[in-house]
């Protein structure tokens, strides 16, 4: 009971907290946007370790943080084996097939507009299909390996990817496009000089999309049929052996990996988009 | 560059777009049929005894594809008609369906016609099964979006916590999850239905939620200032302004949400396994009935397209109403 | 007038029980099939009814691990194989077999004959597919007692891939021997058209590493309670009657398990077939658990070299109270 309450009193202790970062005079501040969402984090941690064993949960139900890190901290080989066969072999292999196939696509459909009227609507019929059952066909398809992770990924990430790239192709205004007629510029000339730098901000909303896309569909991939590694092997496997500890690790891994790999795409797109409203501080 | 748009009606013999991509994929469908279910065609030949080359499995097992195709171009009569294909083709797949819509219904055991009530064999039953979650999971996702939203537009604190969280959120495999929530809700005695609403639930609440805060933020400095002039409190100017001005952002979202509502409520039906479409593809890949598959996905994707069409017909005449149609 | 009134909620209350049916609910291993046929024919037959008991069967399925739904109370019995119980015991779950339905194991490994495999001891330097969610331990104390490591195709060891419940490894030839059951995926595998003598199996009773496979098991604080005590013995004598009725009547037990079926998916061939593999496995238990069987599942278990299933004799992990009561 004590623990109940102390958890209650963790929450009311985190909220005040954020609430003085917030409104107080640290915020607008970098430090201020970094630690109102980490201490939120940890007081649902902490909440979590006290209501678990405050309550009694069974651990092979649910274990507590403090569980999960000892599982985490005493399995770091294995789980970074299943991280290097799952996300860097399966999902970057599948983001990087599929997100070059859409652009290249793109292309193609932004140069013919009957193909354009043929294949979104075809697109939207194949985002539709559900991954449950895509899943099994491509590793039948494919084999156990790497490879048929790669191909889920691939029908994932593609469709979005598409139509992003190509509403961007065309979000150029028409003096811009009468500008490089004058120019004389050929159609090659004008998608590298116009249409692909205004297609930037949108390519990179299909790129951050299809990250977290990519991460579920590699896992997903994983629970039809997979060599006896990969973080959806382990997370599958370990539910039958109720290694909850290892189930949740597996899952902190994935999270973290889909994190950073979102992040990596933002840092990149604030590079290369500089110039749009929305990186400028615009609300 | 002809942007212009050329009318359809000028060039009659045009075939429409659509239509031509529909052909072009079943040709292709067909052609890769015939390579794809080379090595099972082959090993039937074999038992049948007609000469194959090269002449035992094993040695076939290896071998690519067309090259096997490319040897035994007279043994290739049943790729398009196999049991267990790889690639069933085209025509396989729509009898499937028929199958276990029309058919089953009509003349099947327990369908509708002979036992009253819609047989468990049929894709129309598994259809009503996940759309029953879909509905009632999209509906708490979508309230818990909307409520979700508001507090972040509101306060502060909320913003700059729980957006974060919720971004993270979507970056945990909802598979992995959806066996451990129904565990949980098993213990506190909830079942059927509501677990795999749950998962449904999960995975729709965050569109609404990207959606909702971009679209109660989008009145214009203008409007607002307006508003402060009407001495309005923030739930006038909540009620009044920021919820009509998110509608149109509302609905975008609602598209999407409803379509992740569909993926939750088969991956929820994988655990429970008591009906549904998800239970029928993981049924179909048990016993190797790859046409089931792919009937069941036709289904699923056929019944994310209707209910996006229904999100869009429902945006159309709603903003008629409140006369933003654009 | 008054007194009227209160004779007559005197015997309403009197007459209740008899009206009131205890609610138990078991959670099954795997999808609605032929294997859990007795439980199906005792609901359907009324057995369950007139022991007073209101019973509600969960299907399992790839993601349902029973140990862990009775861990968190969605089910009061389970049915499970020994390994995967004894291993769910030594992590901290009390499970204790009340009833053992099944007296020989229908588990056995299938392999191309085309291959090169002549016996167990050439099965190195391959490829194999194994269930896993508790269905590997028999699989991987087997390979330890051969010697064989399972971290890849080498000279003394073998490459694993998790299969996916289907026999499609086999077929498309991506593994050299996939694991399956007497009763159900060898028979999808000759349904495909492979003849048997194309085929070399090795069953795993022949190889001396059989386990013990569907078992019911309870929690065992609630064994404690005379009420669940009384409840699981009146359980278990109509799941057997259920079980005993279904071997001598295979056809009609499948047909009742199809009615069930929620999936839609089971066939009547594969079903009437299933049943009358799983009567050879029920044949020989009346329900109570032989202790030599058990004895032997142990020491197979302990038996795994360098990564035993479990690594010491459980105690206490099965309990003849609810037979001797049912059964007598």
């Amino acid at each position: 009971m004590t623990l109940v309450v102390l958890a209650l009193a963790l929450w009311a202790g985190g909220f005040a907290l954020n609430v003085a970062l917030a409104n107080g005079p640290a915020r607008g501040t970098a430090a201020a946007r970094l630690a109102v969402p980490v201490v939120f984090g940890a007081t649902v941690l902490a909440m979590w370790e006290c209501l678990v064993r405050g309550l009694g949960v069974p651990p092979v139900i649910l274990p507590p943080p403090s569980q999960i890190a000892q599982t985490f901290g005493a399995n770091l080989g294995l789980l970074w084996r299943d991280f290097v066969q799952t996300i860097l072999k399966g999902a970057l292999g599948g983001y990087i097939i599929g997100c070059g196939a859409a652009f290249l696509t793109a292309l193609l459909v932004d140069r013919y507009r009957y193909l354009r009227e043929g294949l979104l609507p075809l697109g939207n019929f194949m985002a539709a299909l559900p991954i449950v059952g895509t899943a099994p066909i491509l590793v039948m398809w494919f084999g156990f390996g790497w490879q048929s992770k790669a191909a889920v990924v691939v029908l994932m990430v593609f469709f979005p990817m598409l139509v992003n790239t190509v509403a961007g192709l065309q979000d150029t205004t028409a003096m811009q496009r009468d500008l490089v007629r004058t120019y004389a510029a050929s159609w090659g000339q004008t998608l590298i000089k116009l249409r692909l730098p205004a297609a930037m901000p949108f390519i990179f909303n299909g790129l951050k999309i299809s990250t977290t896309l990519a991460l579920v569909g590699a896992i997903v991939a994983e629970f039809f049929g997979s060599p006896t590694l990969g973080l959806g092997f382990r997370i599958s496997t370990s539910i039958g052996q109720l290694d909850l500890g290892m189930v949740w690790s597996a899952i902190v891994v994935a999270a973290l990996a889909g994190s950073v790999f979102f992040g990596l795409v933002t840092v990149i797109e604030k590079r290369l988009t500089f110039w749009h409203a929305s990186q400028r501080g615009g609300r | 560059m002809a942007d212009a748009a050329v009318p359809l009606t000028a060039r009659r013999w045009r075939v429409p777009p659509v239509l031509a991509m529909i052909l072009a994929i079943m040709t292709l469908w067909y052609a890769a049929a015939v390579p794809m279910n080379v090595k099972e065609v082959l090993t039937q030949a074999e038992r049948a005894g007609v000469a194959v080359s090269p002449p035992s499995a094993a040695e076939r097992r290896d071998m690519g594809h067309l090259v096997l195709v490319a040897q035994n171009p007279g043994a290739l009569g049943a790729s398009w008609s196999l049991d267990r294909a790889r690639l069933p083709a085209p025509h396989q797949v729509l009898v499937e369906l028929y199958d276990s819509t029309i058919d089953e219904e009509l003349n099947g055991r327990r369908g509708i016609v002979r036992s009253g009530s819609l047989s468990n064999r049929s894709l129309i039953y598994h259809g009503w099964v996940t759309l029953n979650a879909t509905f009632v999971g999209f509906l708490i996702g979508a309230g818990l979006g909307i409520a979700l939203a508001i507090g972040i537009v509101h306060s502060r604190v909320m913003d700059m916590s729980v957006m974060p969280w919720a971004i993270v959120s979507q970056t945990i495999p909802i598979v992995a999850l959806a066996p451990m929530i129904i565990v949980v809700l098993y213990s506190v005695g909830v079942q059927g239905l509501i677990p795999k609403a749950v998962i449904s639930a999960y995975l729709s609440f965050f569109p609404v939620v990207v959606g909702m805060v971009k679209g109660l933020r989008s009145p214009d400095a203008m409007q607002m200032d307006l508003m402060r002039t009407y001495n309005a409190g923030a739930p006038t100017v909540l009620w009044k302004l920021r919820l009509p001005a998110s509608v149109p952002y509302l609905f975008a979202s609602l598209k999407i949400a409803i379509a992740a509502s569909l993926v939750g409520a088969i991956v929820g039906e994988l655990p429970v396994q008591q009906g549904g479409l998800g239970a029928r593809m993981l049924a179909g890949s048990y016993y190797g009935q790859t046409a089931q598959i792919w009937a069941a996905l036709f289904m699923a994707a056929g019944l994310a397209a209707v209910l996006v069409w229904a999100i869009g017909w429902l945006e159309r005449r709603t903003l008629r109403r409140i006369g933003m149609s654009a | 007038m008054k007194r009227m009134f209160w004779a007559a909620a005197a015997l309403a209350g009197l007459s209740a029980p008899a009206f009131a049916q205890d609610a138990v609910t078991l959670q099954l291993k795997w999808v609605t099939q032929s294997q859990f046929a007795g439980y199906y024919v005792a609901q359907e037959n009324g057995y369950y009814d007139e022991e007073g008991l209101d019973v509600t069967i969960l299907p399992g399925g790839p993601d349902i691990a029973p140990t862990q739904v009775i861990a968190g109370g969605g089910a009061d019995v389970v049915v499970e194989w020994m390994p995967a119980a004894l291993a769910a015991r030594e992590n901290g779950l009390p499970l204790v077999n009340i009833a053992q339905p099944f007296k020989s194991s229908g588990m056995m490994l299938t392999c191309w004959g085309d291959v090169g495999i002549e016996g167990p001891e050439s099965l190195a330097n391959r490829t194999l597919g194994v269930w896993f969610f508790g269905n590997e331990y028999p699989f991987l104390s087997w390979m330890s007692q051969l010697g064989i490591e399972t971290d890849g195709a080498d000279e003394n060891g073998v490459e694993v891939l998790k299969q996916g419940f289907n026999v499609d490894p086999l077929l498309q030839r991506q593994a050299d021997c996939i694991s399956t059951m007497t009763y159900n995926e060898y028979w999808q595998v000759i349904d495909s058209g492979v003849s048997p003598d194309e085929l070399i199996t090795f069953k795993y009773e022949d190889q001396g590493v059989a386990t013990l496979e569907d078992g019911l098991y309870v929690l065992e604080d609630n064994l404690d309670d005379p009420a669940f005590a009384d409840k699981m013995e009146r359980f278990v004598r109509a799941s057997m009657k259920g079980w005993k009725w279904a071997e001598e009547n295979p056809e009609d037990a499948a047909m009742i398990v199809l009615d069930n079926d929620e999936t839609g998916a089971q066939t009547e061939e594969h079903q009437i077939r299933m049943m009358g593999e799983v009567a050879k496995l029920t044949a020989g238990s009346n329900g109570a658990l032989d202790p030599a069987d058990y004895e032997r599942t142990v020491q197979t278990l302990l038996a795994g070299g360098s990564d035993p299933v479990i690594s010491k004799a459980p105690e206490g992990a099965w309990t003849h109270a609810i037979t001797d009561a049912a059964l007598n």
